[in-house]
């Protein structure tokens, strides 16, 4: 059965290559298997079905839904303004400001690509504005967006914790350091790069501005602080933290700020489905092959044999590294996660890798894809904001993966970066 | 890249009504998780929300799918059949709507044996079958099958079709 999945597995492979979408590409691999293995064909929708049939999965849209109510609510403006007010009077003040903007806004976007979608349109322009050159403030934007995909509430986590069986709110508290870092480690990219081409300083706007500009977005910032505190003082679970932050995002966009529309709410929700339609086939075709894989004993067999070939926890962590950055350059994250997550965390816990620095690492590996070529899907949508080639950006995000990849190397060699939190308020 | 036929009035209304079904079946979602938080803060929490959450989830999933599926916004890599030659482009075209349109009756024919099987299944705490859970792959399915072979069909005219979604979406 083992050499029916491998062969399935380079069929696989060049359905995705071919163009097939990666869910079907997924589902064929299923199907394949199912039919030369001899088993009822029945159990291809009984395990997709099976893969939606739970309770935690409900987060991904409740999740994807927040993070469109807060894009429609313009709430991106306000924390744009405050984290100006804050940041502006350095030099490269406004690129600090954007970082920053993202960092916060990745507390209520859930994915890398909606946090460059909703601060892009805002962060952008104003750089722009102040001087900066487009390619520039597109790179700083496209990889300040990077932040949303380990900061809590993120979906890759939650898609992780899902598919590994690992406790979501400890996966959130083991985003929260790699996130605070992703973002200074950028800002020191800034302060570097603002010295060496000389960007823009603004006057500091005064106390009284830096006020009005927290005040106008304190219910916004307070949106994290909700989410975790709730969740973590056992008011309700993550995925209950989903809607509770979705109803909180609605509540914010319609009745205190009143910038969302009920014209705005159609828009959000027809988004959510859609976007919705395209995760979740994902995850159902993934349960599928994953039952097939684990009717191969494909874990069972790869664990053992990675800990036989490979002498050190360390090096298995390098090479996951290389694999994953690699797969990240072709392949979308939730895709990559579903099919790599069976495979290769009973590797990393054969090895006594705690899962939480694990599923971190391997998020943001996948993640730096999203802003490198060929897919950098960030790249696709900052470029479009910036009015850029994608070409253009594509060179000038390079320097700053620089800062992201001295992160992944620091969460890969000092766990505590991502399991000191987790253990702090949840225990072992 | 190639354009499609304009949508007629009456698929732009099935197109409006998945919307509708998919958007319904996010709020109900919504107001489910909710009440469930609600109902279990006022000490008296109603034992069917979880179930209810899964069985709309399930629900939504296949809708969604179908709404993505319409707009052919699933992920795909077209990095490498975006480059080949025309002719070999179109071959693999009309090899993947072959694919699709066989996986999609794989999943719908199979799936109403689940729902056949499921039948005289009660859910847990719900008073409807547990065949309610798998009846939504069906019309996922069959409408893989009816997408693909338009799809298919667009190919054989030799009518260009709109490039898919960007790969990636929101989720990453």
């Amino acid at each position: 059965m083992t050499d029916t999945i491998i062969a399935v597995g380079c069929a696989w492979l060049v359905a995705v290559l071919a163009g097939l979408p990666l869910y079907a590409a997924m589902a064929s691999g299923a199907v394949l298997f199912v039919a030369v293995s001899g088993f009822s064909m029945s159990i291809v929708p009984q395990k997709m079905v099976n893969a939606m049939n739970s309770f935690p999965i409900t987060a991904a849209p409740l999740f994807i839904l927040m993070g469109n109510l807060f894009s429609a609510s313009k709430v991106t403006d306000r924390i744009v303004r405050f984290a100006t007010a804050i940041m502006g009077s350095l030099r490269g003040g406004y690129a600090q400001a954007s970082i920053l903007s993202s960092l916060i806004f990745a507390g209520m976007a859930g994915s890398a690509v909606a946090d460059a979608a909703a601060t892009g349109a805002v962060e952008i322009r104003a750089m722009k504005a102040a001087g900066y050159r487009a390619d520039t403030a597109a790179a700083i934007n496209a990889s300040a967006a990077t932040i949303g995909a380990i900061m809590p509430p993120s979906l890759p986590i939650v898609i992780f914790g899902v598919t590994s069986d690992l406790s979501v709110g400890r996966l959130f508290l083991a985003g929260c350091i790699p996130g605070l870092l992703m973002a200074a480690s950028l800002m020191a990219m800034a302060a570097v790069i603002a010295g060496r081409q000389g960007f823009p300083r603004q006057r500091f706007p005064g106390m009284a501005e830096l006020w009005h500009a927290f005040r106008d977005g304190l219910l916004a910032l307070l949106t994290p602080v909700i989410l975790l505190g709730g969740m973590f003082s056992g008011l309700f679970t993550p995925t209950e933290g989903a809607a509770v932050a979705s109803l909180y995002a609605l509540t914010l966009g319609m009745v205190v700020y009143r910038t969302l529309t009920v014209a705005d709410l159609g828009r959000v929700l027809r988004d959510t489905v859609e976007t919705a339609g395209v995760v979740m086939p994902l995850v159902m075709a993934a349960g599928a092959l994953g039952w097939c894989l684990s009717v191969s004993r494909i874990p069972q067999i790869a664990a053992p044999a990675m800990v036989a070939s490979i002498s050190h926890p360390l090096l298995f962590l390098l090479m996951c590294n290389v694999l994953l950055l690699l797969v990240g350059c072709f392949m979308e994250t939730l895709a990559a996660l579903l099919i790599l997550v069976p495979i290769l965390v009973p590797a990393a816990q054969a090895f006594g890798i705690d899962p939480a620095q694990f599923a971190i690492m391997m998020i943001l590996n996948l993640v730096l894809g999203t802003i490198h070529p060929p897919v950098g899907v960030v790249l696709f949508i900052s470029s479009r904001i910036a009015e850029i080639s994608y070409e253009t950006l594509a060179r000038a995000v390079l320097p700053w993966l620089i800062p992201l990849f001295c992160v992944l190397a620091a969460i890969t060699l000092w766990p505590p970066l991502t399991t000191w939190l987790p253990r702090l308020v949840l225990g072992r | 890249m190639m354009q499609s036929s304009r949508p007629t009035g009456a698929v732009r209304l099935l197109d409006l009504t998945l919307v509708v079904i998919g958007c319904t079946l996010l709020v109900a979602l919504f107001g489910t998780v909710l009440l469930g938080i609600v109902t279990r803060a006022f000490n008296e929490p109603l034992t069917w929300t979880d179930e209810g959450a899964r069985f709309l989830m399930v629900w939504l999933a296949c809708a969604g799918w179908i709404v993505a599926g319409r707009r052919r916004a699933h992920v795909r890599i077209g990095f490498f059949l975006d480059r080949a030659p025309p002719g070999l482009r179109r071959a693999v075209g009309l090899l993947t709507q072959a694919v699709l349109m066989v996986l999609g009756a794989v999943i719908g024919a199979f799936g109403v044996l689940l729902v056949q099987r499921n039948l005289d299944m009660e859910a847990n705490s719900l008073p409807i079958s547990a065949a309610w859970m798998y009846a939504p792959i069906v019309p996922a399915g069959g409408a893989l099958v009816l997408q693909s072979f338009l799809q298919f069909w667009e190919e054989v005219r030799l009518r260009p079709a709109p490039a898919d979604g960007p790969l990636g979406n929101i989720a990453q």
